[in-house]
């Protein structure tokens, strides 16, 4: 999308760095169910880190731990504040 | 108040991970009654506990994240929630999560449901810096709370003496959820609307899922009053022109906003600066070098133990039920009555030597992986190769259960999200190589022709369940679900919660495969006693002699083997008059009845599985294509070893 704001997809996000989720790039189900688990636009996330073989990310959002598939992570659009 | 003997429903609903399993366990202990829900192949768990004369029914609702239509899980648990009405739901939380599991409480509260809360895992909460104040959070949310910890008992009989305490008392005095102004405008004028319909569900929760635009509802309604469709569609886009994106995210955003505010005002965080232990072998068991390193040794580990200690038991099993064979042989006779009742009891032992040193071993260790939270870690780093084969990371649990035993390994497929994923993980595990097959791998290729061929095998079978995940995806079509999975902290197995699972997941395999293991086996040997084997041989001698360029005897055998597979190896033994086979069959002939041991068709008990989860259709039809499969390839490798041996 807009990447000179420093918008990019959560899987560019390096390990351990923190993005701010900007929006889900998805279907109306996708959308739902991720903010259901608590990814809204707004909110805070951390990668902690990749699988090996471009294989699933294991991320953090307020305090819990989630396993986001590959494709899905490719979805969700991040404004990345860096290190934390 | 409370009579004799009162009876009390309850259910318990959750999020995965929150520790329902375990609060189930224990209230219910071996009172318990596990099925399919009605014409789905999604569990079902039902028990009993009787306490303070009471007898409460306890239902264990599917681990679910929302009350939306998403899967038919969440349609299942809210369907059941506002049908069956029952007295209580106990909603049960994790405290290590808190914010994710509220959201799922909020929808709860909004169904109206009278609800008890249970917030689980306070000790491992405290240990991560969290401390709730029950007594604030009571008083925000309006319904009864209590801390618990279910792995170790703590807070049942509290639990359990709030529920008695509260029947009959009526709903208790729940906070509705409120959100934002404009939302409640909305809610507010659909409610106006609905006021004077009759619908099972309450009306509040009509109107705020006719803004979600939740299927279901909006079939429902527009149905009986399309005018309120009308003005609801006028309202979410009012809605979404205010917040820019579409109005079921509107309403989730205000749910995740009251979240973060009741935490704010009754939860206390100190936070750790110390990496914790927790962390750090949730970094070393997910390292891309370290992670899988250490997942080979764990499962290999896991599959030599077994194979170690099952093939021991099984052995001294066969010596026990031996002597009864021919203690049988002496008190009844031999006569053809005789013979068939034997091949009856022969049955069910067979199943007990399949049960006994393989299953009940490879359960116990399964579950203790998975209670230990590993099994997850798995999942993420077996992703992105299941991918390839059009299911997600957790398929890879089937396929590693589907080694020991197919059984419990198509059984497990019911943790699969969608239809789809099910089956093609079912049909998948079909072909990865059971216990029984690597007892025909070893005892032919292994002893006689290799070490280093009999592992080929496996790989073997890797490549060829590689290849069909891949032409599944094309047949069955579909995208496969992306994962989207809580990993959950590290946490001390609990042996309880472990033994009543593996006791259930042993009871199914034998309800499920006892009666069809037994009629085949009986109906298999009536064919032989009548004499009718040579002629089948002889029948499928072109497939075998010709084509396979195996002993006509084989035939029957591959017959026999349907039972179970090991049959193969032990009858070859007996038709021979050898179990040296190194003299009777070539290097060739051995890899290749091994080849079409392992692919010809799933055995008796995991096709019952097939015909109960799917349909006895698409069982039938594995079972064909993969008689097909087998014939085929194993022609074709007996041509190619021509230029081996």
């Amino acid at each position: 999308m807009n990447s000179d704001r420093g918008e990019m997809s959560l899987i560019e996000v390096e390990d351990g760095q923190t993005g701010i989720i900007v929006s889900v790039v998805g279907g109306k189900n996708l959308t739902k169910r991720l903010a259901d688990l608590g990814l809204v636009s707004g909110t805070e996330i951390k990668v902690i880190r990749k699988a090996l073989f471009s294989g699933p990310l294991q991320v953090e959002v307020s305090g819990s731990r989630l396993v986001l598939g590959r494709g899905l992570a490719s979805k969700i659009m991040v404004l990345s504040n860096g290190r934390k | 108040m409370a009579e004799n003997n009162q009876k009390i429903n309850i259910v318990l609903a959750g999020q995965g991970n929150a520790g329902k399993s375990a609060v189930f366990n224990y209230l219910t202990g071996l009172h318990q009654h596990i099925g399919n829900w009605a014409g789905k192949t999604i569990e079902k768990r039902e028990g009993t506990l009787f306490y303070k004369d009471h007898t409460v029914d306890v239902l264990d609702l599917p681990g679910i994240y929302s009350l939306t239509t998403y899967s038919e899980e969440e349609q299942i648990s809210r369907e059941y929630i506002i049908n069956q009405q029952p007295d209580f739901v106990i909603n049960i939380i994790d405290s290590t999560n808190l914010e994710r599991n509220l959201i799922f409480t909020l929808q709860l509260l909004e169904l109206g449901s009278p609800l008890i809360l249970a917030l689980n895992m306070v000790d491992l909460a405290k240990k991560k810096g969290v401390e709730v104040n029950v007594g604030k959070f009571q008083e925000k949310l309006g319904v009864p709370v209590i801390s618990t910890v279910a792995s170790r008992g703590l807070g049942m009989t509290r639990l359990m003496d709030k529920v008695i305490e509260l029947n009959g008392v009526g709903k208790n005095n729940h906070m509705v959820p409120e959100y934002g102004k404009e939302i409640e405008g909305c809610i507010a004028e659909l409610s106006g609307l609905l006021r004077n319909s009759e619908y099972r569900y309450p009306v509040r929760w009509i109107a705020i899922k006719l803004l979600e635009k939740d299927q279901e509802i909006t079939k429902l309604i527009e149905k009986n009053q399309p005018e309120i469709i009308e003005r609801s569609a006028q309202l979410t886009e009012y809605l979404e022109d205010i917040h820019g994106h579409d109005s079921s995210i509107v309403i989730a955003d205000e749910r995740i906003h009251l979240v973060a505010h009741i935490i704010r005002e009754t939860v206390k965080f100190t936070p750790r600066a110390i990496l914790s232990f927790n962390e750090k072998l949730d970094s070393l068991t997910t390292h891309k070098f370290t992670g899988y390193l250490l997942m080979t040794v764990i499962l290999g580990g896991m599959f030599l133990s077994v194979f170690v200690l099952g093939n021991w038991i099984s052995d001294w099993l066969d010596g026990v039920f031996s002597s009864w064979h021919s203690w049988w042989e002496s008190a009844v006779g031999t006569t053809f009555a005789s013979l068939l009742g034997w091949s009856a009891i022969e049955s069910v032992l067979a199943l007990i030597q399949i049960a006994l040193p393989y299953i009940l071993p490879f359960y116990i260790i399964l579950y203790i992986l998975e209670d230990w939270g590993y099994i997850s870690r798995i999942s993420f780093l077996m992703d992105n190769l299941m991918h390839k084969m059009g299911i997600h990371g957790k398929g890879c649990i089937s396929f590693v259960i589907g080694f020991g035993c197919n059984v419990p390994g198509c059984l497990s497929c019911r943790i699969m999200e969608s239809k789809r994923e099910r089956f093609i993980t079912a049909v998948l595990v079909t072909l990865v190589p059971c216990s029984a097959v690597s007892v025909i791998i070893f005892g032919l290729v292994g002893k006689y022709v290799g070490l280093l061929w009999a592992f080929g095998l496996y790989v073997f079978a890797m490549v060829v369940i590689f290849i069909a995940g891949r032409l599944s995806t094309k047949v069955v079509g579909g995208e496969p679900v992306e994962l989207i999975m809580p990993m959950p902290d590290y946490k001390t197995p609990h042996m309880r919660t472990i033994l009543v699972q593996t006791w259930d997941a042993l009871k199914e395999f034998i309800y499920i495969a006892a009666p069809i293991v037994i009629v085949s086996g009986v109906v298999i040997q009536a064919i032989n006693l009548a004499g009718w084997m040579p002629a089948i041989s002889s029948v499928l001698s072109p497939i075998t002699v010709n084509w396979l360029g195996l002993p006509a005897i084989t035939g029957i055998l591959l017959i026999f083997g349907i039972l179970r597979k090991e049959l193969i190896l032990v009858m070859l033994a007996a038709f021979l008059g050898t179990a040296n086979f190194g003299e009777v069959l070539t290097a060739q002939q051995m890899l290749t009845l091994s080849v079409v041991s392992m692919f010809y068709i799933p055995c008796v008990a995991t096709i019952s599985v097939l015909w109960n989860e799917y349909g006895w259709k698409r069982a039938m039809a594995v079972c064909v294509l993969e008689i097909l499969f087998a014939i085929i390839l194993g022609g074709i490798v007996s041509r190619l070893l021509n230029f081996v041996f």
